[in-house]
């Protein structure tokens, strides 16, 4: 699996999947819907696997001396890393709005969804949607992924809104917490997100392992 | 020794089918596979390579077969075509470096050996490549990891007569290392100079197999070409 990670990083990826890692310091945009930068690091990613088409990868990898089912799991192992990357520096900026801008009045002052663990949580489910209905769809063919892309933004944008709304509505205001406040709904949400990233992501690649063996190149 | 056994394949999509292909690959040997285009030659050897899948068959490798023991085998197996082209930006020396943490067999020095021979420059990127550099750099790479057989999908395809040539006096020397060929192309002079045994493939059944000998004295008249005899046999299959 290293070596098919590696060859992800070497050979397929865009450098845009590497470049768009930094929108998530978008976390620390005041008045912007920061959850938005989950879905441009996802954009990233989709970047690659356009790239991917263009230079034969897939025809590459499954050539290699490994079974069709590895190839599949690099191509999700290259996913999450970029996805780990991008929640690790959204993490690092959430805490630092969470610790040092706690009290800053252009957050205070922010109608919008605040830094905190339910944003987080709400990125991790962002992350999850990719990996399912993109990364699982472009599986159904291993060619075609305008449509699962397509989708995969239907679904993002549904989740942004949802997550932008959510706070506003009387007795979920603890959604929206400032800094350390609400810890228990704030850490139920992480956990939330956190599970629901591993479900939808470890489903979809059973599937497009299924789907990836049956398809043929 | 037979190298790679094919066996009963079957295929079939809505226009076209794949029909009971046999057929085996022996030791130092190389194999023409001969057939007008959309024959059924392309999609014989995607199923050889677990790239597509026959609705029934069986294709064995060095007594293994291909379900099963796929990447085992796919390390002792080498494959090419012209008309793909994989990662055209990148630097033939890095996709050289990925590719080989993947063959536990590869072999350094013989990758030099053939760089050289090749004429080929690892600093460049396919993109800069001609096309029969891009043959040259496909045979590269398959040679390298000390491939007992090579797949060939029309490999000369598109080359001027030139780079032809240099690439057949390769397929000969590697035939006397011991290295087996299947060469797919419907280039049938090239064959001439260089095959031991002939398959011929038409709308997606095998017609005729047997040595490069044996194909013209069946099926030849007189002093026939294999392009000739192609030609009229197609043409003779059209009025049936």
């Amino acid at each position: 699996m290293s070596k098919l990670l590696h060859k992800e990083l070497k050979l397929s990826a865009s450098k845009l999947s590497f470049l768009f890692i930094a929108f998530g310091l978008m976390t620390l945009i005041p008045g912007y819907p920061i959850l938005v930068g989950a879905f441009f690091i996802s954009f990233g990613i989709f970047q690659s696997f356009q790239s991917a088409r263009e230079t034969n990868d897939i025809l590459y990898s499954a050539l290699l001396p490994v079974s069709k089912s590895e190839v599949v799991k690099g191509k999700y192992a290259f996913s999450v890393f970029i996805e780990l990357c991008g929640f690790l520096l959204m993490g690092a900026m959430t805490v630092l709005r969470m610790t040092v801008f706690y009290d800053s009045v252009v957050y205070r002052s922010n109608a919008l969804m605040n830094a905190n663990f339910v944003y987080l949580g709400f990125s991790l489910l962002i992350f999850g949607c990719f990996n399912a209905i993109f990364i699982g769809g472009f599986f159904r063919t291993a060619y075609y992924y305008g449509k699962p892309f397509v989708c995969f933004i239907i679904a993002a944008f549904i989740f942004v809104g949802i997550g932008e709304t959510l706070h506003h509505i009387p007795g979920f205001e603890a959604l929206n917490a400032f800094g350390f406040e609400h810890m228990s709904v704030q850490a139920t949400a992480l956990a939330a997100g956190v599970i629901l990233y591993t479900v939808l992501t470890l489903l979809s690649l059973e599937a497009s392992i299924k789907n990836f063996e049956k398809t043929d190149i | 020794m037979s190298i790679a056994e094919i066996r009963h394949l079957y295929k079939e999509y809505p226009t076209f089918k794949l029909c009971d292909v046999t057929f085996d690959l022996n030791k130092g040997q190389i194999t023409g596979f001969i057939g007008r285009n959309g024959a059924g030659k392309t999609t014989t050897i995607k199923s050889m390579l677990n790239l597509v899948h026959p609705a029934s068959g069986e294709i064995t490798y060095f007594g293994l077969p291909l379900c099963g023991n796929e990447a085992e085998i796919k390390k002792r197996i080498g494959y090419s075509t012209g008309a793909v082209n994989y990662y055209p930006r990148k630097k033939l020396k890095d996709i050289v470096s990925v590719t080989k943490s993947f063959y536990p067999d590869w072999d350094d020095t013989a990758y030099h050996e053939y760089l050289t021979l090749f004429r080929l420059d690892e600093s460049k990127s396919p993109s800069e490549f001609s096309d029969g550099m891009r043959v040259k750099c496909n045979l590269l790479m398959a040679l390298s990891h000390r491939a007992e057989l090579l797949i060939l999908d029309e490999p000369t395809s598109g080359l001027d007569p030139f780079s032809r040539e240099e690439i057949l006096e390769i397929f000969i020397m590697l035939k006397k290392l011991g290295v087996a060929i299947l060469f797919s192309t419907h280039i049938t002079s090239d064959l001439e100079k260089c095959a031991d045994n002939i398959i011929y493939i038409r709308e997606g059944s095998i017609v005729a197999k047997s040595s490069m000998g044996a194909f013209s004295r069946d099926f030849g008249r007189g002093n026939e070409t294999l392009e000739e005899i192609m030609l009229r046999l197609e043409k003779e299959a059209r009025y049936e």
